[in-house]
């Protein structure tokens, strides 16, 4: 063996050494990996997948122990989280049909800076079919009063406070027969009296009365309040004329209001506590 | 023959179902109408009343109850409720002498109460404010007949009767 190499150990460590250039500039300039390399791969790959997977098993059972309680924790965590997620998201919703009532309220408290509004929630409509009447959630307690008017959001005319407890009102609305407004035709200024009716209030209508000879109602005109007297606030739009009709003796005549408000349908409303009198 | 204890039992019972029926009413129904009319459920607890209890007892009943509506409801004018009430009671007495207790008396009743509460409600409107005799008569009709099928409350009337009675 040491005559071998003494012979031929020159020629072998060159040859091993050109071998070794050689792989290292097939390495370099190759695409892939080197040959060498490359083999050792593949035969060794089988082997470190399962030794990988054996691992893995063995960490995610050991996280599994020693997070258990962890998760537990963040489950509850998360969970409380989506409850408040929730109520948020009711809360929004609520908050958006608020929004857009109080946007629409903007609109008349931008045209009547002398209003002073009080918001309130309607509590029940009337159970009787004798009569047509709101109770209110809000009463003395944030300053209503008796003969306050009452509008809903886009400022119509919904009714005038009649009854007011500490924390409750009774409002009656435009149709009811004890309902009695002066009113003005807001096209030709003429003066009348909006007033409940009793044949009418079953159609959820209105009478406009003690209208002047020379009236000159057309259908789809607006009526508004008319504030002669101070007791009501003025520009409040009642309803629309409906129809003119003949009293039943035939000497004056009076039209069918149609209000702008479908009481079936309104929740919330607002009660104009103060407003400026206008000579 | 009750004792005192039994009688206060029995009306409390009458009177929670009264309460229990207004609510479910108010819940269930709510402002639904039905041929224009709201049905209308304390003349129909009257009734209910009336033709199960003796004359005096139930006239206590209905001037309670009356007054119980006139405070919470809205009424015409004051007093509507207790007055006719009142004075229903009183007429359920020949009622009682001509029909047997059963379903047929207590639908008599039903139409007598609510003919005496809209006497008073008509006579009121034709005097305040002139109101035409036909649409009043018209609302009285829908609304005794739309109200009638509340009857359905009765049998629970009707055990607590029997229940203090047998």
């Amino acid at each position: 063996m040491k005559e071998f190499f003494e012979k031929y150990g020159l020629r072998i460590l060159a040859i091993a050494a050109a071998a070794a250039v050689a792989l290292s500039l097939l390495s370099f300039f190759a695409s892939t990996s080197s040959l060498l390399h490359n083999a050792i791969g593949i035969i060794t790959s089988p082997f470190r997948s399962a030794v990988s997977a054996v691992e893995t098993w063995v960490e995610d059972r050991q996280r599994y122990y020693a997070d258990y309680a962890e998760l537990l924790e963040e489950n509850a965590a998360l969970k409380q989280e989506l409850a408040e997620l929730r109520q948020n998201e009711r809360q929004a919703l609520r908050d958006r049909e608020e929004n857009a009532l109080l946007r629409e309220l903007l609109k008349l408290q931008e045209q009547r800076r002398d209003f002073v509004f009080e918001s309130a929630m309607i509590l029940e409509h009337s159970s009787s079919n004798w009569t047509s009447t709101l109770t209110l959630n809000r009463g003395t307690n944030c300053g209503i009063a008796v003969k306050d008017c009452v509008v809903s959001a886009e400022g119509y005319l919904v009714g005038v406070v009649s009854e007011v407890g500490y924390n409750w009102a009774t409002v009656l609305t435009v149709i009811d027969t004890d309902t009695e407004l002066g009113a003005l035709v807001f096209r030709t200024s003429e003066v009348a009296v909006a007033e409940g009716d009793f044949a009418l209030m079953n159609e959820g209508r209105l009478k406009l009365s003690y209208l002047p000879e020379s009236a000159s109602l057309l259908s789809g005109d607006y009526i508004v309040t008319s504030g002669l007297g101070g007791y009501y606030p003025s520009n409040l739009v009642i309803g629309t004329v409906e129809s003119v009709k003949v009293d039943d003796d035939g000497l004056a005549q009076y039209a069918v209001i149609a209000p702008m408000v479908d009481f079936d349908t309104l929740t919330e409303i607002f009660v104009i506590k103060d407003f400026t009198v206008i000579d | 023959m009750l004792t005192r204890r039994e009688l206060a039992v029995k009306w409390a019972a009458y009177a929670l179902c009264t309460l229990l029926l207004m609510f479910l009413r108010a819940l269930l129904l709510g402002n639904t109408q039905f041929w224009g009319v709201l049905p209308f459920l304390p003349p129909v607890i009257l009734a209910c009343v009336a033709s199960l209890e003796d004359s005096l007892p139930a006239t206590v009943f209905a001037l309670a109850f009356g007054v119980y509506c006139d405070l919470l409801l809205q009424a015409p004018f004051p007093c509507l409720y207790t007055v006719s009430f009142t004075l229903a009671a009183l007429a359920a007495l020949l009622s009682k002498s001509v029909l047997q207790q059963g379903f047929v008396r207590v639908l008599a009743l039903v139409f007598l109460t609510f003919l005496i509460v809209n006497v008073f409600n008509m006579l009121f409107f034709a005097a305040h404010s002139g109101a035409a005799l036909l649409p009043m008569l018209s609302l009285c009709v829908r609304e005794t007949l739309v109200s009638c099928p509340l009857l359905v409350c009765y049998p629970l009337f009707l055990l607590i009767h029997r229940f203090f009675t047998v």
